[in-house]
């Protein structure tokens, strides 16, 4: 194990109330509350990590909570920061981390917010990206069967053609 | 009178729709607000290419994800392939046997080239050099036959890079034939490399990027390095064999459109050295850990997380792959590059530009939809 990884977790340690492991070399995993995100989020793009390279949802629908991920690399230290947090999923909403990482935090956001339907608090701009005239739900919710939706919304069970998608 | 045509609207502004269908611009369109030649606005306008790759990936085993990988990017899916096999590879705690890397990596790499022809191509198709673009395909056939060759797919390799290894080992004659391949790509970089006078005049000093810009709008791989910025995920984190391998990241400090071509051949050279070299060391034994030569169904993944990143042509690469244990994954997430590059810094570069510089702009981001609209 290198010596920066476990250096920058004593450091982050000290300063924020968070749990944290080293998975592997240049890889860190951090969990936080979701009052805390911003405030954590300010502190680590000071500290060098500049390049948000993804921002993801995971639905755990059976804990019935959305695990909201941050992937943050360090251009400097050459470290990837993964910070996790998890919201309710029946009506989820979140702070922006746009105001700290701009326009790539912006657009991941939007990106999220149309396909898992969560409210990005401060974002300005989350407009539909992907689906045009979506009316349904956020389709990438584990509770939301594709096959289901395609066959009662394009199909006919009577028809004798088109039967065999019931089977 | 006089009164009544400065309340009007400028008779000079006009909206302008650029795509979705022209050969070279792919399913992907940018709605452009313009007054007279100057474009005032930009708007990205996604999701012709939206497949859901990322909640597809959910219903299937990681055996039927590696052939489904293939389609997350239409130009490089060997590269993808990589990706999602590393992935499952680190979940699953795989030993990928020695040789199995080394295939790897020429294949990688090959995508790569070919990739980059490709990017040379449409780029001469967008600033009017119409013979680049008839050069490059020709060429770009060379590498198609070797992919036949060795996975029985010219485009789509059907998960040739699959968890555990690869598919079936080099046919007898596959190094003879790469390195002969090789010679024409020489070949191809040298007439790239000729002086070019619509490149010249087209490119040079067109759409520049600033570096703390790029990072900001998050431009990675091609994009980032044409800004000045030293970064490549194959040496930053090297996979695989890389950090074994001889060769250098090739940096260009204008930010501008010309910048940006001129990286991509540097690195098809770049690329084409690497390929040699693993060609030369190349270690015999299994190309597959036993385990997977016949995949089981219903072989379960080991609880747990990673994220993987990659250098892929366009920058970089990555998937976040969840598992709760079950025999598909829980969660999916793949980040492509082109998501940024064509989103915020595509937005970003064409506002206030000419209306004639935007094809060279719009092509000279190596661009490609649909790993951005998955």
């Amino acid at each position: 194990m290198d010596k920066k990884e476990t250096e920058f977790l004593d450091e982050i340690k000290s300063k924020f109330k968070v749990d944290g492991k080293i998975q592997r070399k240049q890889r860190i995993w951090l969990s936080t509350d979701e009052n805390k995100l911003v405030e954590i989020g300010k502190w680590l793009k000071d500290r060098g990590f500049v390049h948000l390279s993804a921002v993801s949802v995971t639905d755990w629908l059976e804990e019935g909570k959305y695990e909201i991920t941050y992937h943050l690399w360090s251009y400097d230290d050459k470290i990837l920061v993964t910070v996790k947090t998890k919201i309710d999923r029946t009506n989820p909403a979140i702070d922006s981390v746009a105001q700290i990482w701009k326009e790539n935090a912006q657009i991941h956001e939007r990106e999220l917010h149309e396909l898992f339907g969560v409210k990005f608090k401060g974002n300005q701009d989350l407009f539909p990206l992907f689906l045009d005239d979506w009316q349904g739900p956020a389709p990438f919710r584990k509770d939301f069967d594709w096959r289901d939706y395609v066959r009662g919304e394009f199909y006919d069970e009577e028809n004798e053609r088109e039967k065999v998608y019931y089977d | 009178m006089i009164e009544e045509m400065k309340s009007a609207p400028k008779g000079s502004e006009y909206d302008l729709y650029f795509g979705p269908a022209h050969p070279g611009s792919g399913n992907f369109g940018v709605k452009l607000k313009i007054d007279g030649e100057k474009v005032v606005s930009a708007r990205a306008d996604p999701g012709y290419l939206h497949r859901g790759f990322e909640k597809l990936m959910e219903y299937r085993t990681p055996i039927q994800n590696a052939v489904l990988s293939d389609r997350i990017c239409i130009l490089e899916p060997l590269n993808w392939n990589l990706i999602h096999a590393e992935a499952v590879d680190e979940l699953m705690d795989i030993d990928v046997p020695e040789r199995a890397k080394y295939l790897r990596v020429i294949m990688a790499e090959l995508s790569r080239i070919q990739s980059h022809i490709i990017w040379y191509g449409v780029f001469s198709k967008g600033i009017g050099f119409d013979t680049g673009f008839k050069m490059a395909f020709g060429y770009r056939d060379y590498i198609l036959d070797l992919f036949e060759l060795i996975t029985g797919g010219r485009v789509y390799p059907a998960g040739y890079i699959c968890p555990g290894g690869v598919r079936r080992d080099f046919p007898k004659n596959a190094k003879e034939k790469i390195l002969k391949v090789i010679d024409k790509i020489n070949d191809m970089i040298k007439l790239e490399e000729l002086e070019n006078p619509s490149m010249d005049a087209r490119a040079k000093g067109v759409g520049i990027l600033k570096v703390e810009d790029a990072i900001r709008l998050g431009a990675t791989g091609p994009v980032l390095r044409g800004s000045g910025m030293n970064t490549d995920v194959r040496k930053d984190e090297p996979y695989e064999i890389y950090d074994r391998l001889d060769f250098e990241v090739p940096i260009r400090k204008e930010g501008d459109a010309y910048a940006r071509y001129w990286i991509g051949i540097e690195e098809m050279k770049e690329s084409i050295k690497i390929v040699k070299q693993a060609l030369e060391n190349l270690p015999m034994g299994n190309v597959i850990v036993s385990n997977f030569k016949k995949p089981k169904l219903n072989v379960k993944i080991p609880e747990g997380e990673v994220y993987i990143r990659n250098e892929v042509a366009r920058g970089e690469a990555a998937v976040y792959m969840v598992s709760d244990g079950g025999s598909n994954p829980y969660r999916c997430k793949i980040r492509g590059p082109d998501f940024l590059h064509m989103i915020p810094v595509l937005e970003y570069l064409l506002k206030g530009v000419q209306i004639a510089d935007v094809p060279a702009i719009y092509w000279s981001l190596n661009i490609c939809p649909a790993d951005m609209d998955r």
